[in-house]
């Protein structure tokens, strides 16, 4: 019975995968036919700098997305779920980002965050703050590019919470409550640990999400000042598409499925380790 | 026993299905190919670099409009994309034997295509249509690899920065002429808060086109070729002074101050809004400019003469750009021959020409316009720019000459340099790398 299933994922999913690590051992400008160079292309993109940079940068936004996104949506979840007045509408203004194509997200903050032309600067100006430049710029771009990732994500990650949260057993609850737990007592031996497996959904999928950020920075500095601001996705679409070095761009797609592969179970087994425990 | 009977059976469903599927595809494809072979209009498809040729290109949109009134029985199918896209898109249809039928690509490109037997020549075709004279020459040498001419050029490149006469004026400055004047101007005007030129890296790394001819003016067309067979560098003491000149007007404020986050649209807005005293571009431009209120008071410049360049320094970037091509499989359809033949002859007729100059572009025949001088002031601005006294043009824009990896290396070494992410040594030790770098 998983036989169609089975095809449809192999087609879809295993084949362009095993085609793309093919492909990364080559090298290919998308005319012609691939040369088979072995890990030539691996070697050059431990050799580029422009590599390392994205991969700092991807880095950064990762840790600044996880630190400040799960507690900030678990948070929100945790605060929109009591009950006061337009507590609906605000969940879904919380949410509304989440539904904006990244595309957009990343347009509408330009013009917030433009060194010249941005609101920010405008603000801080009014208060007499020099202008700061905190996309453009070789320093503040990874942070500013979470940030908006933070800004677009938090309503989805949010949403999960709060469900999760709307499902725990209320006797639980109560029983704690009856036994005197005071509230941050029954979040943090109660809530917390019954919620293990939402937590690590929603790091799972923050991680996942963090490593395909391609629209935000294209938006935003297209990558730039000279690739100083890109992450590891908006270099491969460089390489691949803009350089048209479709072996190189193969090889550095492969390492951002392995890294993202990577961090995820890594998270996932110290998480049931932290459960078992 | 019945287990294997219903695999069986499922087997064979799915192997009937299969069959009908591929029936069915091969029926559709069956009448995609006899429509161009039946008796109706033949259908030609040219693929283009613009996502909305109609709107982003109206003078090949205008051409092609007419180019179908005036032969009824040749429909052309035109679609597009943005750059990368696109050329994703032709890279697919190159292996599948899918290439449409006349399409714009990179002459890199080009040439990979030519070796792989993917496209055309044209040669033939153009001496049958008497066409082969009607090209400078350098634009014919720039499209012709051993004996076969690949591309025919799709339009004019004639770049420079257009400049502002009021602000000039307002701030009693002259139009600069060579680059100390130059430095002039950006430190007169960084005084007053204006930026000299308008340029914009976001999304836009290429529109770097007033450099790419500085390079020119520092000897690029004598040195490319040892450059690319590793008898000389990139990294040259030639190139280097330029990147210094570069580093210089960066110095002296000659930018914007966001020309990492704006890109080249933005760039045009700061100029045709009168916030910007130069902007680096070319003839395309015209249009926006004269439906600005910038028109009546824009001139074109070549660009900065250099004291320490090298070799002959009036010189303007007015050249063909990136080809346009034809598949090969097009020589195979006999139908498909003629019409592409037709829609030669045409687009490159003296008709045809005008619709380019009636569009903003200059022709890219030896065909001489008629441009009206007050409703395209700009377009006369720049073509007065290209046949002034003594002035003459390099064969091909730098950028043209190399693969795509080292054009690219080029356009962020300049861009370094201006965002001053790069001192004018690691610039051009950069663009030595992509070319190392096989």
């Amino acid at each position: 019975m998983i036989a169609p299933a089975l095809i449809l994922f192999t087609l879809f999913l295993v084949y362009p995968v095993i085609y793309s690590l093919g492909f990364s051992f080559t090298k290919f400008q998308g005319f012609g036919s691939p040369e088979f160079i072995g890990l030539q292309n691996y070697i050059s993109l431990g050799q580029d700098p422009f590599f390392w940079r994205a991969l700092q940068n991807t880095v950064i936004i990762l840790i600044v997305s996880i630190v400040l996104l799960v507690p900030g949506s678990f948070a929100l979840a945790l605060l929109l779920r009591r009950k006061v007045p337009g507590g609906g509408a605000l969940r879904a203004l919380v949410f509304g980002p989440a539904i904006i194509a990244p595309i957009l997200v990343g347009l509408i903050w330009v013009f917030i965050l433009d060194p010249k032309i941005g609101l920010l600067n405008r603000l801080l100006g009014f208060v007499g703050v020099a202008p700061v430049q905190w996309i453009g710029g070789d320093t503040l771009t990874p942070y500013a590019v979470a940030l908006v990732f933070i800004w677009g994500s938090i309503g989805f990650a949010m949403t999960i919470f709060y469900a999760g949260r709307q499902v725990l057993p209320e006797d639980v609850m109560e029983a704690s409550e009856l036994d005197g737990a005071t509230g941050f007592q029954q979040l943090r031996y109660v809530t917390i640990p019954m919620m293990r497996e939402t937590f690590a959904i929603v790091t799972i999928l923050m991680i996942t999400s963090v490593f395909k950020i391609f629209e935000l920075v294209y938006m935003l500095t297209g990558g730039g000042p000279v690739h100083r601001s890109e992450t590891l996705v908006s270099y491969m679409y460089f390489t691949t598409f803009t350089n048209q070095k479709y072996g190189l761009g193969m090889a550095l797609a492969v390492i951002i499925t392995v890294l993202g592969a990577v961090v995820s179970v890594a998270y996932l087994a110290l998480s049931r380790e932290r459960k078992t425990a | 026993m019945s287990f294997s009977i219903t695999t069986a059976g499922r087997a064979r469903r799915l192997a009937a299905a299969a069959l009908v599927t591929a029936a069915a595809m091969g029926s559709l494809v069956g009448c995609s190919s006899s429509s161009s072979a039946s008796d109706g209009p033949t259908t030609i498809s040219l693929s283009m670099q613009n996502p909305d040729v109609k709107t982003a290109d109206p003078a090949t949109w205008a051409i092609i409009q007419a180019f179908e009134k005036a032969n009824p029985n040749v429909k052309v199918e035109v679609t597009g994309e943005a750059v990368a896209e696109h050329l994703q898109k032709l890279s697919i249809a190159a292996q599948s034997d899918t290439l449409p039928d006349v399409f714009w690509v990179y002459k890199s490109n080009a040439e990979d295509m030519l070796k792989g037997g993917k496209l055309m020549n044209l040669s033939p075709v153009l001496s049958e249509l008497g066409l082969s004279d009607k090209f400078p020459k350098s634009t014919v040498s720039n499209f012709t690899s051993g004996d076969a001419i690949y591309g025919v050029p799709y339009q004019g490149l004639l770049t420079g920065l257009w400049y502002n006469k009021k602000i000039l004026q307002d701030n009693g400055l002259q139009v600069p002429v060579t680059f100390d004047d130059l430095l002039a101007v950006a430190k007169k005007l960084k005084e007053k808060g204006i930026t000299t030129i308008s340029n914009g890296a976001n999304q836009s790394a290429f529109s770097v086109w007033s450099f790419l001819t500085d390079l020119d003016r520092f000897g690029y067309a004598d040195k490319i070729d040892g450059i690319l067979n590793s008898t000389g560098s990139f990294n040259n003491a030639d190139f280097l002074r330029l990147y210094q000149h570069i580093a210089e007007l960066r110095d002296a404020g000659a930018f914007a101050s966001n020309v990492s986050t704006q890109t080249y649209q933005q760039a045009v807005d700061q100029f045709t809004s009168g916030k910007a005293a130069m902007l680096d571009a070319g003839v395309w431009g015209s249009s926006a400019i004269q439906k600005s209120s910038v028109a009546g008071n824009v001139g074109f410049w070549a660009g900065p003469q250099f004291k320490d360049g090298v070799g002959n320094q009036n010189i303007i970037m007015n050249v063909a750009s990136a080809p346009l091509v034809v598949s090969a499989k097009v020589s195979k359809d006999n139908a498909k021959l003629a019409a592409v033949k037709k829609f030669i002859a045409f687009y490159y007729g003296d008709e045809a020409q005008q619709m380019l100059v009636d569009n903003g572009q200059p022709p890219v025949t030896t065909y001489k316009p008629k441009v009206d001088p007050s409703s395209q002031s700009a377009l006369r601005a720049a073509l007065d720019a290209a046949s002034a006294p003594g002035v003459s043009s390099p064969e091909s824009q730098p950028d043209l000459l190399v693969s795509t990896p080292v054009a690219n290396a080029m356009y962020d070494s300049i861009y370094g340099v201006i965002q001053n992410q790069l001192t004018p040594q690691q610039a051009v030790d950069l663009v030595q790398a992509a070319v190392q770098s096989k």
